[in-house]
């Protein structure tokens, strides 16, 4: 587990950046040449001053250095998903099981190492077992351009070697420890724990075994870590959008590859690309239904490509799968090949999924949709607009007030009867004019609902009666024939969150002079206050 | 010498029918032997793209253009598409029509208006459709074209598009994609305000056929029983006496406003005569008929009302 702390860049002119803290200027960091000088972090500025009367500063910008520091971790996932920045100048790479990748620790410190070099990030790396050995010897033991790297069994004895405050303990304890004269972890071994912990606590006792591995120190990751990745280094660093696209192509292949012995189907992906300027450009994307469908993958991958700046150029470009789901062989075959259209009721089955996919990486999953009924009989809340992610046909249950979209049941239109104008709708052998007088029983809806409610300024003669004249959209409509009231209350089982309280609406149906079919509505009763009218939807 | 004239003038000829063939993907009737018989090859060409337009403040809302494509697109679902072209009785009883089964139906949209009750009314059933929002014109055009290259084989029934703004060479794009795949694409036209209708209103397209579907007063029902007379008042309206409360004489919704109609004008379709009619909407299974006035009158078609009608070479 390597750690590295990188330093402020070598500059001849001694140099540090100052933090306010307490009224006070204190040095944040400070560079070779001042270091030299005998300046340290924390130091006040008039001490500095008066050690070097011509030392540069400029304020320290913590927040930046932060977010640097995150960027130099998200870059680091390179060899490993599991980074993290480790305080104020650290970087946290987990490579259990990722060393042999790059043949071996010593080898991936060497290229880490060069590729920092290359970044003029002055740095100090340490591998370890443990997250606290790693973090001291990269702090005490390690060189500049010398990478701590204890073999199997040295790990105890170049760790016994190290100061005490190499513990990772705070300032106040560590100069404790030195006071009674225990200078070198190696000199508290010895000493027993319960002494230990009387004297300093027992931050001392806990750092030890955490630093020896006995104690458990958990590690976590940046971002999420992914179920499952492929990456692709290049030899020479890349831009060109063609080449991009080709190596997304046989990332996709790789990842499918690996899914398809696992028989899963990726839902959400991720594809970095680590440019050589150290900074990584992402590419995330769900898909609508689970895929292992290499060229699809790939073409939903180019598709985004024109988003990413490669900069100086990519030389990594790593495809992360964040979830997936079991898919069964067969289901494969469906959206390439023609095969039986899905039936009715069967949602979309695999054949459409490649398409919204594609529209849903250009639009947004958001703007795809499905219209759902709900048991409700306030209108706007009876038809819904379902995003197509939450519909698709995954497990097969039912849940209470929507429909399935894996019912194999042909038409199961129950739920739109409820509010609708069409209970003989599907009836078979009916003809039109029987389904018209049968829907007595239910009143006919508009084709299109506006939601919300459009107001309008209405004029009317009784207080039952609906308006024979009103403007909407500053267009003026007479009525010529009306049909209802059909009166619709707040539902007494809700709370009543969507209309006001006690508010009932009576809906019309008026056809004005041009023969346009309007859906107004009245809210409130008639009297004082005036009701105020409103066209809620139209028919064809 | 005459014979190999002839001979050849007709192999000519039947080229020429091939590449003119409107409907190579067979064609979807309306049932109704006005209509279809303005329509090369008797029916709706599937693998085509068809564009749809409402009339007066519709054009807006695009109301009565939702409904007449619903009531297309649920026939397209449950109804059998008559296979080839130009239907000869004979060529009828050589291919026996075939079912398309419930495809899904793309429904690209600015705004999610539509409401899936009202879509129940006429045949559609809202669970095949899926909607597609964006903002712009030119992503409901690129996800219209998507859904045609998608084809049939993905399950894919129809795509319906409604936009503003259809170029000619977006309108032939949408054609090519639509002949390739044998999808049927139905594009409504709905524009933004009154000023923009008049401008796009009259643009040629490369759509085969174009249609103008407007509301007209529903069909007259005073008179039946339990139906109030229209009351004295200058301004007041007809009104049904009976609400939905009052049960009256048994008599309960729908009865205020009669069946409503539509004038459906075809303005403009490749091979075919344009025309207009007075129809009554399409019901729950899809279908419109012809008015009852109308359904007695000769099978001349009915002149169209106010705006001549200018065709367009295609």
């Amino acid at each position: 587990m390597p750690s590295l702390s990188s330093g402020a860049p070598v500059e001849e002119a001694p140099f540090a950046t100052i933090v306010t803290s307490g009224g006070r200027y204190l040095l944040a960091a400070v560079n070779p040449a001042a270091a030299a000088a005998g300046l340290a972090p924390g130091m006040p500025l008039a001490d500095a001053l008066s050690f070097l009367p011509g030392l540069a500063t400029e304020a320290a910008e913590p927040a930046g250095d932060a977010a640097a520091l995150n960027r130099l971790a998200e870059w680091c996932g390179r060899y490993s998903p599991w980074t993290a920045p480790d305080g104020i100048y650290g970087v946290r790479i987990e490579i259990t099981g990722c060393a042999h990748l790059w043949g071996g620790e010593a080898a991936l410190a060497a290229d880490l190492a060069r590729r920092l070099l290359r970044q003029d990030i002055a740095h100090r790396i340490a591998v370890a077992g443990s997250l606290g050995a790693a973090w001291a010897l990269a702090r005490f033991a390690a060189g500049a351009d010398q990478p701590a790297l204890p073999g199997p069994g040295e790990e105890r004895a170049a760790l016994a070697a190290l100061p005490v405050e190499a513990l990772r303990l705070d300032p106040s304890t560590a100069s404790g420890l030195r006071r009674v004269g225990l200078k070198r972890i190696g000199e508290l071994t010895p000493v027993p724990r319960d002494a230990l912990a009387r004297r300093f606590g027992e931050q001392v006792a806990r750092r030890l075994d955490q630093m020896h591995g006995d104690l458990p120190e958990p590690l976590s990751p940046l971002c999420e870590a992914p179920v499952r990745r492929v990456r692709l280094s290049f030899a020479e660093p890349i831009a060109d959008p063609a080449d991009l696209a080709r190596a997304a192509e046989r990332l996709a292949d790789d990842l499918v590859a690996r899914l398809a012995r696992e028989g899963m189907g990726a839902r959400q992906l991720d594809l970095a690309f680590h440019r050589i300027d150290g900074r990584v450009e992402h590419i995330r994307l769900g898909t609508a239904q689970p895929s292992r469908d290499s060229h699809h993958l790939a073409g939903l991958l180019a598709a985004r490509l024109e988003t990413i700046d490669p900069g100086f150029g990519v030389e990594d470009m790593i495809l992360a799968v964040f979830a997936t789901e079991k898919l069964a062989p067969e289901q494969m075959a469906l959206g390439a090949s023609g095969l039986p259209l899905p039936q009715a009721g069967e949602g979309w089955g695999g054949g459409i999924a490649p398409l919204l996919d594609r529209l849903g990486s250009r639009l947004g999953l958001a703007a795809l949709s499905r219209i759902e009924p709900r048991e409700s009989h306030i209108p706007e809340r009876a038809s819904i607009f379902a995003p197509v992610e939450e519909t698709r046909p995954a497990k097969g249950t039912v849940i209470p007030g929507r429909r399935a979209a894996a019912n194999p049941e042909p038409m199961n239109t129950s739920l739109w009867n409820m509010d609708s104008g069409s209970a003989a709708a599907r009836h078979p052998g009916m003809t039109g004019k029987k389904a018209g007088r049968n829907a007595a029983a239910n009143p006919p809806r508009p084709i299109r609902l506006f939601a919300p409610p459009e107001p309008i300024e209405a004029s009317w003669l009784l207080p039952d009666d609906p308006p024979f004249r009103f403007t909407w959209r500053r267009r003026a409509h007479r009525v010529r024939r009306a049909d209802g009231p059909e009166r619709i209350a707040e539902e007494w089982w809700t709370s009543g969150a969507l209309l006001a309280r006690g508010a009932i609406r009576d809906y019309y149906r008026v056809e004005d002079v041009e023969g346009r079919r309007f859906w107004l509505f009245r809210a409130g009763l008639p009297g004082s206050p005036p009701p105020r009218w409103f066209v809620h939807g139209l028919f064809a | 010498m005459s014979c190999v004239a002839n001979s050849s003038l007709t192999a000519l000829r039947d080229r020429i029918r091939h590449i003119e063939r409107p409907a190579r993907h067979g064609v979807l009737p309306f049932g109704v032997a006005a209509l279809d018989g303005a329509l090369p090859g008797g029916g709706l060409a599937l693998g085509a793209v068809h564009e749809i337009t409402g009339a007066g403040g519709d054009e807006e809302d695009g109301a009565a253009a939702a409904g007449f494509a619903a009531g297309i697109l649920a026939r397209l679902g449950s109804l059998t598409v008559i296979p080839g072209r130009e239907c000869s009785e004979r060529a009828r009883n050589d291919n026996p029509p075939r079912a398309t089964g419930n495809g899904i139906v793309l429904w690209c949209l600015r705004r999610p208006d539509l409401y899936g009750s009202g879509l129940l009314a006429y045949g559609l059933d809202p669970a095949r459709l899926v909607l597609v929002q964006a903002s712009r014109d030119d992503a409901i055009l690129w996800a219209v074209e998507e859904g045609l290259r998608t084809g049939l084989a993905a399950g894919l029934a129809a795509v319906v598009g409604e936009i503003g703004h259809l170029s000619m060479v977006a309108g032939r794009r949408l054609q090519l994609a639509a002949e390739r795949s044998g999808v049927i694409a139905l594009i409504l036209r709905r524009w933004r305000s009154a000023q923009e209708a008049a401008a796009e209103r009259d643009r040629p397209s490369a759509a085969l056929t174009r249609w103008r579907v407007a509301a007209l007063s529903s069909a007259e029902i005073a008179g039946e029983p339990g139906i109030g007379r229209p009351r004295p008042h200058p301004n007041a309206p007809p009104l049904a006496g009976e609400g939905m409360g009052g049960g009256g004489a048994g008599n309960g919704w729908g009865l205020g406003i009669g069946r409503p109609r539509w004038r459906v004008a075809l303005l403009r379709v490749r091979g075919g005569e344009s025309s207009s009619w007075d129809v009554e909407v399409a019901d729950a299974t899809g279908h419109v008929s012809l008015s009852a006035e109308l359904a007695d009158r000769p099978a001349a078609p009915a002149r169209l009302g106010a705006e001549p009608l200018v065709r367009r070479a295609g």
